[in-house]
């Protein structure tokens, strides 16, 4: 339950993170009035949208770590790979991206090869174990 | 093509510093102790690992490439293109260090490139 838990709030985090950098690295951009790669360098660095999603992605990482303290990797990895297709459905709804069909399904694909290759390194043993075990 | 090259390198540049960051904690040995001086001891081993910098280098550069490309790409395209990693680690596993590679990996990595093409289709 608290790996469920800690496990949830670490995917949005990464996803509301990753809608924080891309809205700001995109009006960074849009507003360099041509002064070259090292004005938005200073842009970037001056943008709180970006330092907000950097916090974020911190707060993710934080997350990912203490799970990874009390549960096995190949636990962890397949449960967060949903994240993915919550990024993708972020981009789509914060920041208006339109998501084509294939997108949507490539996603879920993506999803679904990252738990198998996740999986792999678990012996029969293990899997009984984690799913009987309700951490 | 741009796009393209940001995300190896932003793949690329990732996969190898979990290699430098693995091998550099590694060679610091594991952390048993929860003593505060002792941590603090520990941490100056591992800032001043050579493989451990590099590591930190290659991680820092991955994120200035995932920054660059998001500021001209879409977040649901490249998010799940970097979904690709899997697919360097399993080949790295199977052509570097000669691991077999089990038939549930194999078709696991399969599935992540046929995501990867279905992402990438053209509206």
């Amino acid at each position: 339950m608290k790996t469920a838990v800690v496990l949830i709030l670490a995917i949005v985090a990464q996803a509301i993170g990753n809608v924080y950098l891309t809205r700001a690295m995109k009006a960074i951009t849009a507003s360099s009035d041509g002064g070259g790669w090292t004005s938005i360098v200073a842009r970037a660095i001056e943008s709180p949208v970006l330092w907000l999603g950097i916090a974020l992605l911190m707060v993710f990482f934080a997350l990912y770590s203490a799970a990874l303290s009390w549960a096995d990797l190949s636990f962890v990895l397949p449960a967060t790979a949903f994240g993915y297709v919550l990024n993708v459905w972020a981009g789509h709804y914060f920041l208006n991206e339109s998501v084509s069909p294939a997108r949507w399904v490539g996603a879920i694909v993506i999803t679904l090869g990252v738990v198998m290759v996740s999986r792999s390194g678990v012996s029969g043993q293990e899997k009984a174990e984690m799913a009987g075990g309700g951490r | 093509m741009m796009t393209a090259l940001m995300i190896a390198i932003v793949v690329l540049a990732s996969s190898a510093g979990d290699v430098f960051i693995t091998r550099g904690m590694k060679q610091v040995g594991e952390i048993s102790t929860m003593r505060v001086i002792e941590l603090a001891r520990i941490a100056l081993r591992v800032i001043a690992n050579k493989w451990f910098l590099m590591g930190l280098l290659s991680m820092a550069m991955s994120f200035f490439a995932f920054l660059a490309v998001l500021s001209w790409a879409d977040l649901s395209f490249v998010l799940p293109a970097t979904s690709l990693s899997f697919v360097i680690t399993t080949a790295g596993a199977k052509f570097i260090l000669k691991e077999r590679i089990s038939r549930l990996r194999l078709a696991g990595t399969l599935l992540v490139c046929l995501g990867v093409a279905l992402i990438s289709l053209p509206e």
